[in-house]
């Protein structure tokens, strides 16, 4: 199953609306098959912040783990926060290319 | 265009104040009004009134430090109308000839530290709710400030123990924590820093008497003890 996480806004700011995109993703979640992974769609996101991603990725981290795969992105904001998540979480991201220094 | 002359009434408007405000201060000497041939009705120079409200991070220092009014075109009351402005910045900053990558990252980290305002504050804000937001992108510069209760005491509900402001700058800025307990969270300001040492971004922060200055060549990051002391947080970035 892929997502694109532009429909949930292309500004992802605050902790609060990740918080309800997440909500919000559940009932399309339940039906991810347990053999099949969920790739992440950066493209059409302008702006992603630790705040919001902490909300809705990391949750999907915790439950999902290597079955969570984020698809490449040349955002500045989406590899900054990908490389702080991960240092937060102590966990790596699969993500198809590398996550470079900001 | 420089002398086109506004009413009172249209002033406010423009401003986002009271009209009240405007006769405050008229009187005051904060912002003079104009009388046409020696009459009683006040009306303002569109110029000047761009000029008056240029001065963003005068605006906020004075509100964070001791409450004094400013135009109401900052003031963001709540998280959807931040995130509201914000967007509408990053769209003007996206269409801007050199920011078509970076502008990402600077509607980041404006956007953490308003958030956390927003996040840290909220139920709990001493006297008035919300935050100052504003911008120039002419001048490239970005501030932001809130009158909430500070980093220092939102973090000692986690870390009791925390001495100063600039030791709870010092956590906040460097170490995963949060002030929100019993939640694991907080990395904004950390990737605020990480941001602001790498990128041609420069930042002046400050809570209580601790400031960080992150400019020009001098990105090491280091928490000072000011002369100053405001209650929340005051926060200016350039780039």
């Amino acid at each position: 199953m892929k997502i694109k996480l532009e429909k949930f806004g292309t500004t992802l700011i605050t902790r609060e609306l990740g918080s309800e995109a997440f909500k919000a993703f559940q009932p399309t979640f339940r039906e991810l098959p347990n053999n099949e992974d969920l790739e992440i769609d950066f493209s059409g996101v302008l702006t992603l912040s630790p705040s919001w991603a902490d909300e809705f990725l990391t949750p999907l981290l915790v439950q999902l783990g290597e079955r969570l795969q984020l698809l490449p992105s040349d955002n500045l904001s989406v590899l900054a926060t990908l490389k702080i998540l991960q240092e937060a979480n102590k966990r790596e991201f699969k993500y198809s290319g590398s996550i470079p220094a900001i | 265009m420089d002398d086109k002359l506004l009413t009172i009434g249209q002033t406010a408007e423009k401003l986002g104040i009271s009209i009240d405000t405007l006769r405050r201060w008229d009187e005051s000497g904060k912002l003079v009004a104009i009388r046409k041939d020696g009459g009683t009705h006040r009306y303002y120079r569109e110029k000047d009134l761009e000029v008056f409200s240029s001065d963003l991070f005068k605006f906020a220092s004075e509100w964070a430090n001791n409450g004094t009014e400013f135009p109401g075109t900052f003031y963001c009351q709540n998280s959807a109308r931040f995130q509201g402005k914000l967007v509408k910045m990053e769209q003007e900053l996206m269409r801007k000839p050199g920011f078509e990558k970076l502008y990402s990252l600077i509607v980041l980290i404006s956007g953490e530290i308003g958030d956390n305002s927003f996040a840290h504050n909220l139920g709990n804000w001493p006297d008035t709710s919300g935050i100052f937001f504003g911008y120039d992108l002419q001048k490239q510069v970005i501030v932001l400030a809130d009158r909430g209760l500070g980093i220092l005491e939102t973090l000692r509900r986690v870390r009791p123990n925390l001495p100063s402001h600039v030791a709870a700058v010092e956590v906040a800025f460097t170490e995963f924590i949060s002030g929100r307990a019993p939640e694991k969270r907080g990395n904004g300001l950390k990737l605020v820093r990480e941001v602001v040492s790498t990128q041609p971004i420069d930042l002046f922060f400050t809570t209580g008497d601790a400031e960080v200055r992150m400019q020009d060549s001098k990105k090491d990051f280091h928490v000072t003890r000011g002369e100053g002391g405001i209650r929340g947080c005051l926060a200016k970035i350039e780039f």
